[in-house]
């Protein structure tokens, strides 16, 4: 429950919106309550009154019931139409608050928490399970508050006519309402998580068989991957099968509840007119009543049953959300650096507390302006360096200095400012040439950026294309061939002038003739910069100032 | 558009025609139950109100109403299970076939792969409500309201009238209403997609974004990108609602004027109190299928919106395939003969004529974008040559069922993939008994063994999804492992050093030219270390091929080859 909770408070500032919405529903039900019930006397006590002889017909008040009876039908209408609209757009609004809120959460846990869990996986999580939680003011909070406030006006109208008959109304209400569901939501808690889980896993399984196609296919490996995906939809079908019986249970429960309660309420009522306690029109009337009363408990069975959806989406979305960032945010705005140079000392990094020291006692000096390279297999920690360098991950011992300062008192966003990285993971946004440039310096206009295109070598592959900077580069960049899409971050790291360059493995994937270009270009960008060259091999060294070779978690000078 | 894709949704329900028609019945059935319940319920008030009975006499009505109140029960019970038992056959046999269909279609077409799991999934699961309430409901709303008014019409002509004019007309507006939304609903759909595409792009390049600091500026994007999705759909809604509004309209008003007309014609004495109040109770249950149907309705149109995305995928060109098995050989001899590929217009491979040998390594050599990939997926069957053909030891390739020439070849694409699961698990991909001592050999010939074996759990470890728990380096040598582990006589290898460092790219390289006798070895290289040690070279230059020899004949000559290997030279000295 205390998930729920939390979902609701962190809904709360949009608390405005979503009492109107719970307002305009609860008028709703009570007009068609209104108009039933009253229908129901009017019908009785205009046929006594035919009954009854031409005195008291004269005597009648036909005017205002009718008129009643046409206000309620009236209001109704419009009231609906408005709880439709404003219910909607309160939805609407809060789903735009949680993305922004779990982005929020998110951002700061990158990239060291989602370095191991799966994209199709994070995919689902975040779109299905705020999806979900989003309806939870729709489906859940609208239908269950306004039943509760509908149906006590419903029966503290019975209590005027008969105490049973109302004791009746909210006994039906209850079981109709809450313990039906509340059995339904019971017996579906398990199917529930079981379709969130089943689901997950088959996205993931699709998702890898349309990237992976090729391999499937090559390897003979596509029937097996058939097999899996037909085996977790059987599955999936077993969980949605049982959830049905569940709802089908849990539906015919519910109307034989309402159903009995129009049968004891006609009891009541019948033996309170046999007592004299109310009038013959009054009985129909409490008929109608009891029938219309139902409206407000119809989609509490849904409602309950998606509480079980919801909490599972909520356990998840908060765990993630609350896990603790890698590296504590500085409590003190960034000192502004007195140059650009870092001082590492006896630095010593590992991933989880009993992992391996991937850095072990680590030392290097780059004093500002310095060309510094890298060398060392693949896995010897280059790519440690830079999340060390740019706050990713927490280092422990020794001591770290980035111009004059503690490395500590820098934030990622703080280094990302000094720091432009050339990585061989850049990643490319499936959207156009130009967004994907000016994400490096939106400020940056057209001549800037074929100058960044022409210092990486890619100005004529842009001008051949038919749209131009405005050619989208398909997912994950897959429309640029590797070499391409490496010259893409270059251009970005050109349109960035930031004082340091850090530089992973920037020329793997060309082939030689553009890897030459490429390092004579590189060579112009170098220039008053401070730089760090990581690579594995040693074409571009000759550009470097020092070469420190990386080993066993500690860099050698070897030239 | 919607006319089209009814018929074709129906033509789908048929996977499960029997379910599909038993939950139909019984909705029918349990209408005529209400009937009943309507009549016994007017006679017991109109007996208790009027004619002054009370109950002890009337227990034996009591009684049987109770009675159609557990039988109402039951057949509620029964038509939920049949429509949700046909909905389900339905969805899982689209997914396996569609699934099928990508299949057909290879991997060389592309597309968002979120976006077509969404449509699988996501789109798959809106068609439920389709089979399972909107079907069943249709037939419902004519014939509940036919009952309905049979009833009526000899009790009380003029609130017949009433009923016959408003029930009708609630779908003649509900249609003209909702020829609108529909519309605009296949527009949210495709927000939806965009955002749920948008969202995997800006989590896979979160990284990207904090090095350049602008991971905070997305906030805004989202926080835009919501909103404009808030805006679309609630435009949609308000003329979607309408539909609703309408029922509502007439619903209400239908019931406001059978009560004021009946309260004005009871108060002269002119009519009995009981038929009046029996319409009363009926005239409710008379919208209830229509009311039914415009929450049922919305269901259609989102099932329409995805059953577009999803015939589409149904619909997709596949690959052409061969009929004929490949002929089993020792070794394999392939000859391209004026092949060539356009894609869009353009032609990618021209013209290309080459030979290679059997048991011999061929390196193709060119500059990105000189067709070297393209020319790959031809050879692998994922391309249709435009024109030309690939004849393997003498057969044509388009004749070959795909599967057998599948099965001859072992391949290392440009960015291999990983899957999910253990090493182990990837190393023996597709191999039908996988035995151990096969795979750590593999491992070895790729210089893999010795990492996989400090991994956590050695052969066992995760490599989480796509290979995210390893290095692009280790990926790579566990993908050529992968290839070894099948001792295939031909092998593609698509870059095969690259994220190496030099000392184990040449180790590799070793390895690749120590391969069994016979095994032919088509390599495409940027490195040219590699081409120093083919036995014949393919130099590839806007898709056609300009020069081809051994290292020493194509130094020997000037030419694109010999500038390419100077440059190459000349860069370890920059």
């Amino acid at each position: 429950m205390s998930d729920i909770w939390r979902l609701v408070r962190l809904l709360s500032p949009r608390r405005g919106w979503m009492l109107a919405g719970l307002g305009l529903a609860a008028m709703t039900l009570l007009a068609n309550f209104g108009l039933l019930a009253l229908s129901g006397w009017f019908l009785a006590a205009t046929a006594l009154t035919g009954l009854a002889g031409i005195t008291a017909q004269n005597a009648f008040n036909f005017f205002t019931p009718s008129a009643l009876v046409r206000f309620f039908a009236t209001l109704r209408v419009g009231s609906r139409y408005a709880e439709r609209l404003v219910t909607h757009e309160a939805t609407f609004r809060l789903l735009a608050d949680l993305r922004v809120w779990f982005y929020r959460r998110l951002e700061p846990l990158a990239p060291a928490a989602l370095q191991t869990r799966r994209a199709g996986d994070l995919l689902n999580r975040i779109v299905t399970d705020i999806d979900t939680l989003n309806l939870f003011y729709l489906r859940v909070f609208v239908p269950v508050l306004t039943a509760i406030a509908a149906g006590l006006i419903m029966a503290a109208f019975f209590a005027f006519f008969s105490w049973p008959a109302a004791l009746a109304l909210i006994v039906g209400l209850s079981v109709n309402g809450i313990l039906a569901p509340t059995l339904t939501s019971k017996k579906g808690a398990k199917p529930g998580a079981e379709i969130s889980r089943i689901t997950a896993a088959l996205r993931t399984e699709y998702v890898e068989a349309l990237q992976g196609m090729g391999e499937l296919l090559v390897f003979g490996a596509a029937p097996a991957m058939q097999v899996r995906a037909a085996a977790l939809n059987s599955e999936l079908a077993a969980a949605q099968a049982e959830m049905g019986q569940v709802a089908g249970l849990g539906l015919a429960l519910s109307g034989l509840a309402a159903n009995a309660t129009l049968l004891t309420v006609l009891i009541f009522g019948a033996r309170r007119f046999e007592t004299g306690g109310i009038s013959a029109s009054q009985v129909p009337m409490l008929v109608l009543g009891a029938m219309a009363a139902f409206e407000a408990t119809a989609p509490l069975p849904a409602a309950l049953q998606f509480v079980g959806q919801i909490k599972a989406a909520a356990r998840r979305i908060f765990a993630l959300a609350d896990q603790a960032p890698p590296v504590p945010a500085p409590v003190l705005p960034a000192p502004v650096p007195e140059n650009f140079g870092l001082e590492l000392k006896n630095i010593t990094l590992r991933y989880s507390p009993d992992g391996l020291a991937i850095l072990d006692r680590f030392s290097l000096s780059v004093p500002q302006g310095r060309h510094i390279g890298i060398v060392g297999p693949s896995g010897a920690g280059k790519t440690t360096l830079i999340n060390l360098l740019m706050r990713f991950h927490e280092y422990k011992g020794g001591e770290a200095r980035f111009g004059g300062h503690d490395l500590r008192a820098y934030s990622s966003a703080d280094m990302a400012r000094y720091a432009t990285i050339i990585s061989q993971r850049s990643y490319l946004f499936h959207t156009t040439i130009r967004d994907n440039l000016l994400l490096a310096n939106g400020a940056a206009d057209e001549a800037a950026l074929w100058h960044a295109l022409g210092v990486a070598q890619l100005a004529d592959f842009v001008r051949s294309l038919p749209a131009g900077l405005d050619s989208t580069v398909g997912e994950g960049g897959s429309k640029l061939s590797g070499g391409q899409a490496r010259r893409v971050a270059l251009a970005r790291a050109v349109l960035k002038p930031a004082p340091w360059l850090i530089l992973d493995e920037p020329t793997e994937g060309l082939d030689a003739e553009t890897e030459r270009a490429y390092l004579a270009d590189l060579a112009l960008i170098l220039e008053g910069r401070t730089v760090l060259y990581i690579t594995h091999r040693h074409a571009g060294l000759a550009l470097m100032d020092e070469v420190y070779a990386l080993r066993r978690g500690k860099a050698v000078r070897i030239s | 558009m919607s006319e089209r894709i009814d018929p074709r949704l129906m033509r789908e329900g048929r996977r499960a025609r029997g379910a599909l028609y038993g939950s139909i019945a019984l909705g029918l059935v349990s209408a005529w139950v209400i009937i009943g319940q309507a009549v016994l319920l007017a006679k017991l008030v109109n007996s208790i109100s009027f004619r002054h009975i009370t109950l002890t006499p009337l227990l034996h009505w009591i009684v049987a109403l109770g009675g159609l109140f557990l039988l109402r029960a039951g057949f509620t019970l029964g038509a939920e299970l049949l429509a949700s038992r046909a909905s389900l056959a339905i969805k899982t046999g689209l997914r396996a076939t569609m699934l099928e269909k990508l299949l057909a279609r290879g991997p060389a077409w592309e597309a968002a792969s979120a976006e077509v799991a969404t449509t699988m999934l996501d789109g798959v699961e809106t068609l439920e409500p389709y089979f399972s309430r909107y079907l069943p409901q249709m037939y419902l709303c004519v014939a509940v309201p036919l009952a309905i008014l049979a009833l009526v019409f000899p009790l009380d002509w003029i609130s017949g009238l009433v009923l016959l004019v408003a029930g009708p007309l609630i779908p003649l507006f509900m249609v003209l209403v909702g020829y609108r939304a529909e519309a605009i609903t296949q527009r949210q759909w495709e927000k939806l997609l965009q955002l749920g595409t948008h969202f995997l792009d800006v989590l896979q390049g979160l990284t990207t974004l904090k090095l350049f600091g602008r991971a905070r500026d997305e906030i805004s994007i989202i926080a835009r990108i919501s909103d404009d999705y808030r805006l679309t759909t609630m435009e949609g809604l308000r003329i979607a609602f309408l539909t609703s509004a309408v029922l509502e309209f007439f619903a209400s008003l239908a019931i406001a004027l059978v009560a004021v007309l009946f309260g004005a014609r009871l108060i002269h004495g002119h009519f009995a109190f009981y038929p009046a109040f029996l319409v009363l109770l009926l005239a409710p249950e008379f919208f209830v299928p229509l009311r039914g149907l415009s929450v049922h309705y919305h269901a259609r149109m989102s099932a329409i919106a995805s059953a577009k995305q999803i015939f589409e995928l149904l619909d997709a060109p596949a690959l052409p395939r061969g009929t004929v098995a490949l002929s089993t050989a020792e070794n394999f001899d392939i000859i391209c003969e004026n092949l060539s590929y356009s894609y869009a217009g353009r032609a990618v491979v021209e013209d290309f004529t080459a030979r290679f040998p059997a048991g011999r390594i061929t390196v193709i050599v060119g500059a990105s974008g000189a067709g070297k990939t393209t020319l790959s997926r031809l050879l692998l069957g994922f391309l249709a040559p435009t024109c030309g053909r690939i004849l393997v030891n003498g057969q044509n390739l388009a004749d070959v069922v795909p599967e057998s020439w599948w099965r001859a070849l072992a391949w290392v694409p440009q960015t291999p993939r990983l899957f999910h699961g253990s090493i182990e698990d990837n190393l023996a991909l597709g191999l039908d008994a996988p035995d151990f001592a096969r795979l750590r050999g593999a491992a070895a010939r790729a210089h893999a063994y010795n990492f996989i074996e400090s991994q956590p759990g050695k052969f066992s470890a995760d490599v989480g999804e796509g290979g995210s728990k390893l290095s692009g380096g280790e990926i790579q040598r566990v993908a050529l492992a992968r290839a070894y582990a099948r001792n295939a006589k031909l092998l593609i290898l698509d870059e095969p050093t690259a994220h190496l460092d030099s000392r184990t790219a040449s180790d590799i390289l070793d390895a690749i030219f120590t391969l069994p006798e016979g095994s032919t070895v088509i390599i495409i290289a940027h490195r040219l270390a590699i081409a120093e040690r083919a036995d014949q070279i393919l130099v590839m230059e806007g898709g056609r091929l300009i020069q081809s020899g051994t290292h020493e004949s194509l130094m020997a000559v000037p030419g694109s080859y010999r500038s390419l290997v100077v440059a190459q030279k000349e860069l370890a000295n920059v």
